[in-house]
């Protein structure tokens, strides 16, 4: 496997991973920590409407290539449904890193939740100078009980990835934990290892 | 793939004891005479009682809006709902029924409130606001 290939894998783990919580509240920010045998990464965003989320996301530490880099993003709700119980959205996402402008990536993703059911699909395309590849993910859970407001919530996830590059899906469980304005995200996969995801909102 | 069956089983352990800690202090609850069972322009009150009830017992002599909300499925919806009414300088004190799909804003007596306003803070977090009931204390 090429160097530009590792390269490009690196940068797909690290964008699956920061899809999950894509826009805030109006005038509210994000902040999110991801480690895993492959990267340590930060990524910080601004929701000025609940319509879209401008943010930078820095990559601290590619483990593999021992080097750093940056996107600047920008995700945009453009559908959403709500009703009594359930909310499903369609997002558009965007990323470029103002070191290279041939490297960005961008795509689509969606989400349908109820208070006891969640299912996600991602797909997205990553331009490099000399490569690009398209990834796509399916994402199923359900929480094994209702909290209330403020009670530590709960869910049991199944995670299914694919990209251009190593063409075979890779499928694993997921556990997440939410409380207040914290939440902690654990995966584990043989292929990849632990995923731990932090993520705090204010 | 077996690694991750034994790695599943762990995460199931660890949501079961998340489970107990939700699951503490949800015990029975005496409903007569509460609040609750108010009837509002002609529609009964569908509140979480334990949750209403303590929610008002301390606003005698206020106004409480019971507005239900669409789309209000996770935690972080709510806290950004909450948020937004807690900046009000008249809203007295928030609270998110979230089984119920509900948020309780009380209000001092003499506050007109609006739907429409209530509308637009709910939306402004993307969720949508359906209905409003005002229940004075």
């Amino acid at each position: 496997m090429g160097i530009k290939s590792l390269t490009a894998i690196v940068i797909l783990i690290n964008v699956l991973q920061l899809e999950a919580r894509p826009i805030s509240y109006s005038g509210g920010s994000t902040f999110m920590m991801e480690s895993n045998n492959m990267q340590d990464s930060a990524y910080y965003h601004y929701s000025p409407t609940y319509k879209y989320s401008l943010g930078i996301q820095h990559i601290i530490k590619d483990k593999y290539f021992n080097s750093n880099y940056s996107y600047l993003r920008l995700t945009y709700l453009l559908n959403r449904k709500n009703t009594q119980n359930s909310q499903r959205n369609l997002y558009f996402q965007s990323g470029l890193s103002p070191d290279d402008l041939e490297h960005y990536f961008y795509g689509t993703h969606g989400d349908w939740e109820t208070r006891r059911l969640f299912a996600g699909f991602g797909y997205k395309k990553t331009m490099l100078k000399t490569l690009d590849y398209i990834e796509q993910y399916l994402q199923v859970g359900v929480a094994p009980y209702i909290g209330e407001y403020g009670d530590l919530h709960t869910w049991l996830m199944l995670k299914s990835r694919k990209n251009d590059l190593t063409n075979n899906w890779d499928t694993y469980p997921v556990l997440k934990f939410f409380k207040g304005n914290a939440l902690v995200e654990l995966g584990y996969s043989d292929t990849s290892n632990w995923d731990i995801h932090l993520m705090y909102r204010f | 793939m077996k690694k991750n069956y034994y790695v599943f089983l762990m995460m199931l352990s660890i949501s079961a004891a998340a489970q107990d800690h939700a699951m503490h202090g949800m015990e029975g609850h005496d409903h007569e005479g509460h609040l609750h069972d108010t009837m509002v322009d002609g529609k009964l009150l569908v509140v979480n009682p334990e949750r209403f009830d303590r929610f008002v017992s301390t606003l005698k002599g206020k106004q409480v809006a019971i507005i239900s909300v669409s789309g209000m499925v996770c935690d972080f919806c709510a806290r950004g709902i909450e948020k937004t009414f807690v900046k009000d300088k008249s809203v007295l004190k928030v609270d998110v029924d979230l089984s119920g799909g509900k948020v309780l804003i009380a209000y001092s007596l003499d506050k007109k409130i609006n739907f429409e306003e209530i509308k637009k803070k709910i939306l402004s977090n993307g969720q949508n606001a359906t209905d409003l009931q005002v229940v004075k204390i």
